[in-house]
């Protein structure tokens, strides 16, 4: 293959985002396919240059054919939907049913997100993980507030190591979730607004205290409503085919989410919180697209030669 | 007005399951047949052959399966499924009511005839 066409190869295989599954399959069709031509072109009296300068006009700009592979391959089953939203639904649930109270739920649910995260992560990491990953984070985020506990000075020290510690693994998550596709970044990470801005309103002061398990109690149906608008956005996303109307619903709903947050806080969050959580949303949507333009630029096109799928037998 | 593109792209689907409804194909086959068949009046962007392949795939209307040729390589022939046959019927007589009257309009029968 000449590096034109493994140039366009790579880029179609990279705009298109499919799954491993699918995108080998995709690709080596799109390859026997202008084999195929240069071929035939190269036949008919043409050079190799010629040929494949016709063929690739032939085949279509990069940015419509991978658009139009993207669309073929994004829309999502209603079981697949389903499973997607199932993080948002059990959290919710935890709320509006008031389990939250009952550690044995508590566990259930963050057991059963940690399995089933682990088990989609090392299993092709399908579209319905991503949703899931974002839960993962719970535990880690818990962690750091409860060395807010520790006397001063431990305190610091271990949020000086436990810090850096938790961004550097959030990064190699955001970094292997861009591999698919950034958008799915984003999808991991849309609760955490949420999570944090619930968390400021129940504890203003940072800290965990008695007043605050009786402002969760009050806010729990709300919380629980916050997160089934964030299940009924995700559901909603992978029925989506076109990929600007899955951005927009994303921008749109967890703008939307952060000021739902703040008008049934009371007044409880601030102007100045309120403008953090907007930022922090806005955060969620722009850091994973920057990231994957850095990254993109510095990576070196790797054209993997095709392994089929095995023939059946006829 | 409608233009020989926006043509293509509404009858696309049913352009395709006619093709298989005859003969598995497979994608470079197809672009030919379309091509020879309609005396290059249906002419368009390769690349996009595969989306709206994988679209009927997709929806159980063909089927695709990878096949060994003597020479070593592989091609993924397209099947068309009961589904898509029925489908096609379906499309065939739609089209076939339209066309007529379509012809009603353009060439009047002569009044009192």
């Amino acid at each position: 293959m000449t590096p034109e066409l493994i140039q366009y190869l790579e880029s179609i295989r990279y705009k298109a985002r499919l799954e491993h599954a699918d995108e080998t399959g995709v690709m080596s069709e799109l390859e026997a396919h202008i084999e195929d031509k240069i071929h035939e072109l190269t036949e008919s009296g043409l050079t190799e240059a010629e040929a494949l300068e016709t063929c690739l006009g032939e085949m279509g700009n990069i940015k419509m054919v991978a658009r139009q592979i993207y669309e073929a391959y994004s829309q999502g089953s209603w079981k697949q939907a389903l499973l997607t939203s199932m993080p948002h639904l059990l959290f919710g649930l935890l709320f509006v049913l008031n389990w939250w109270h009952y550690p044995g739920w508590l566990s259930i649910v963050l057991i059963l997100t940690l399995a089933t995260t682990i088990y989609g992560w090392w299993h092709g990491k399908p579209t319905w993980v991503f949703s899931w990953l974002g839960y993962t984070l719970l535990p880690v985020l818990a962690v750091g507030i409860m060395l807010l506990y520790l006397p001063t000075i431990w305190s610091f020290l271990a949020l000086l190591i436990y810090f850096p510690m938790a961004l550097w693994w959030l990064f190699r998550i955001i970094v292997q979730t861009n591999k698919r596709d950034w958008l799915f970044s984003s999808l991991m990470l849309l609760p955490l607004p949420v999570i944090i801005g619930w968390y400021l309103a129940v504890s203003p002061s940072g800290r965990f205290t008695e007043d605050s398990l009786q402002r969760l109690d009050y806010f729990a149906p709300w919380i629980g409503l916050s997160f089934m608008a964030l299940a009924l956005t995700i559901a909603a996303f992978i029925r989506l085919r076109q990929r600007w109307i899955r951005v927009g619903l994303l921008t749109t709903s967890g703008l939307l989410t952060v000021a739902l947050i703040v008008h049934y806080t009371a007044g409880r969050l601030n102007t100045l919180t309120f403008f953090g959580l907007v930022l922090v949303m806005w955060g969620v949507l722009l850091v994973p697209p920057l990231l994957e333009c850095q990254l993109r630029t510095g990576r070196k096109i790797s054209w993997r030669h095709r392994h089929l799928p095995a023939p059946r037998p006829e | 007005m409608v233009t020989r593109s926006d043509l293509l792209k509404g009858s696309s689907n049913s352009l395709l399951l006619s093709l298989l409804e005859q003969q598995p194909m497979y994608g470079y086959q197809i672009v030919k047949e379309l091509e020879a068949r309609s005396q290059g009046y249906f002419k368009f962007k390769e690349g996009t052959l595969y989306p709206a392949l994988h679209r009927l795939e997709k929806s159980g209307l063909i089927t695709g399966k990878w096949q060994m040729l003597p020479n070593g390589r592989q091609r993924r022939y397209y099947y068309i499924t009961a589904r898509g046959q029925a489908k096609l019927a379906l499309e065939k007589s739609q089209l076939q009511d339209f066309l007529t009257a379509v012809k009603l309009i353009l060439q009047p029968e002569p009044s009192g005839s």
